[in-house]
């Protein structure tokens, strides 16, 4: 009995001892494979990043001079409002146009912007909604979906132009409901680093019309309602172009912030490389001097 | 009735003129009593900033309009034509606007915004004379939204064709 044990035993370890030398160059060999692939997919990433972060910083300066010239271009139109004293109707229909882009990439441009204009929500849920851009159009339609009315697409690409605020605009009044105030979200540059959702009020003919201050003003009848389209139409360009310069300006930060990371792990993958390789390859000089040294 | 309306313009121009100026002023700097600080910006681009200049000559569509200082408040729609700016020094620039809203707020401030404007010099008047013929022949066929287009460029470019040397 014990004897069977005993001439049992040394196959046993034999056998395990031949499976454990076979499967271990194997083992090396393909996590070499993988560390080696898994450096080069990374330094694709790093090179695309860095590409995109070099984009975003030559737009930066043009994208911020038509910034600041839409902001010029925005207060000017918004000086009769301050006057005037206008406030904003806090009854009635009210409309939520919310500036966004198409992109990502760009930090939390998008997923502020929503969580700025869900807090709005949260307050006036019967608001209807216009969506400039379709990365807030997801966010959005995920829980207030019915409250969208009108979306568009293909913004962002380039700095905003006049025209496409102006058909926005012609869009919004081509739905025929009349609306009591109206609120544009945007994201506010504050600096090259940094942004803040903000809302600013486009105001109504009516509002204008009650405010304070109106009738210092000489004014034909009819003008009133031109000037709060126009208004409008400004006030629309004017969040378009601030929002379009902080998505470049967070996008060449989140960018920057990937090369850095991604240059990080290119570095911890590289000594894991070399560290593996040398290893198979003592293994191999291990298996060689054994195999020579049992010879003699 | 447009000269009731008038009239009124008138009696309401003159009450303006005789209340007490009774405004919350920011903390900007005073605007010398016979200049006007003038604002026209445009969507891409900002001509005058906080620029104190002594008369401002607009194409209104109720008709052309001089602002000086101390103007009454106004609101006004521009038809295309050609502002005039006469400056501190003397000198008098020209600008070609297509449209736009022209406001002088209380304080002797003039703000404008307008769509597009460039100076009168900047214009050729054979491409001027191109393109109405174009739009001309736009104007007479071609879908209705393509027609009004059409008469709008019209009127912007007969107003051109008028300054355009």
């Amino acid at each position: 009995m014990s004897s069977l044990r005993t001439c049992v035993r040394p196959v046993v370890q034999a056998a395990k001892a031949w499976s454990y030398r076979s499967r271990a160059p194997a083992n090396t060999y393909a996590t070499l494979r993988e560390i080696e692939s898994r450096l080069k997919s990374i330094k694709n990433i790093e090179k695309i990043t860095n590409t995109m972060k070099i984009v975003a910083s030559t737009k930066l300066s043009r994208v911020q001079r038509a910034m600041f010239d839409s902001r010029a271009y925005g207060e000017t139109s918004d000086e009769i409002f301050k006057k005037a004293e206008t406030v904003p109707a806090t009854e009635g229909n009210k409309l939520i146009i919310v500036s966004s882009s198409d992109k990502g990439l760009c930090g939390g441009i998008h997923s502020q912007i929503s969580k700025a204009v869900r807090a709005k929500l949260a307050l006036e849920p019967d608001a209807d909604l216009v969506i400039l851009g379709d990365k807030a159009k997801t966010q959005l339609a995920r829980t207030y979906a019915s409250n969208i009315v009108l979306s568009f697409n293909q913004i962002g690409k380039e700095i905003p132009t006049f025209a496409e605020a102006q058909s926005i605009a012609d869009q919004i009044f081509k739905l025929g409901k009349k609306y009591d105030s109206i609120e544009i979200f945007y994201n506010r540059f504050k600096s090259g680093i940094s942004f803040e959702p903000t809302s600013v009020p486009a105001f109504t003919e009516e509002s204008l019309k009650t405010s304070p201050n109106f009738t210092a003003y000489d004014i034909e009848e009819d003008l009133a309602q031109d000037l709060t389209e126009f208004a409008l139409a400004n006030a629309i360009f004017w969040a378009l172009a601030e929002g379009h310069a902080c998505e470049q300006s967070a996008r060449r930060s989140a960018m920057d912030n990937a090369s850095k990371n991604a240059g990080d792990m290119i570095g911890r993958y590289s000594i894991l490389y070399n560290r593996t390789r040398q290893a198979v390859i003592t293994n191999e000089l291990v298996d060689i001097i054994t195999g020579a040294s049992s010879l003699q | 009735m447009s000269a009731l309306r008038l009239a009124t313009r008138s009696v309401l121009r003159s009450r303006q003129l005789a209340a007490p100026w009774r405004g919350s002023f920011r903390g900007y700097a005073e605007v010398p009593s016979d200049r006007i600080r003038l604002n026209l910006t445009l969507p891409h681009q900002t001509i005058y900033q906080d620029a104190d200049v002594v008369q401002v000559n607009l194409p209104a569509t109720t008709g052309d309009l001089g602002v000086l200082a101390n103007h009454v408040p106004t609101v006004e729609q521009l038809r295309p034509g050609v502002i005039d700016v006469v400056e501190e020094s003397g000198a008098t620039k020209q600008f070609f606007v297509s449209g736009g809203f022209a406001v002088v707020q209380p304080g002797s401030l003039l703000s404008i915004n307008a769509i597009e404007a460039y100076p009168v010099e900047d214009f050729s008047a054979e491409a001027v004379r191109a393109q109405l013929a174009e739009a001309q022949k736009n104007a007479t066929s071609g879908s209705e939204v393509d027609q009004v287009e059409a008469k709008i460029e019209l009127e912007v470019l007969e107003a051109l064709a008028a300054v355009a040397k």
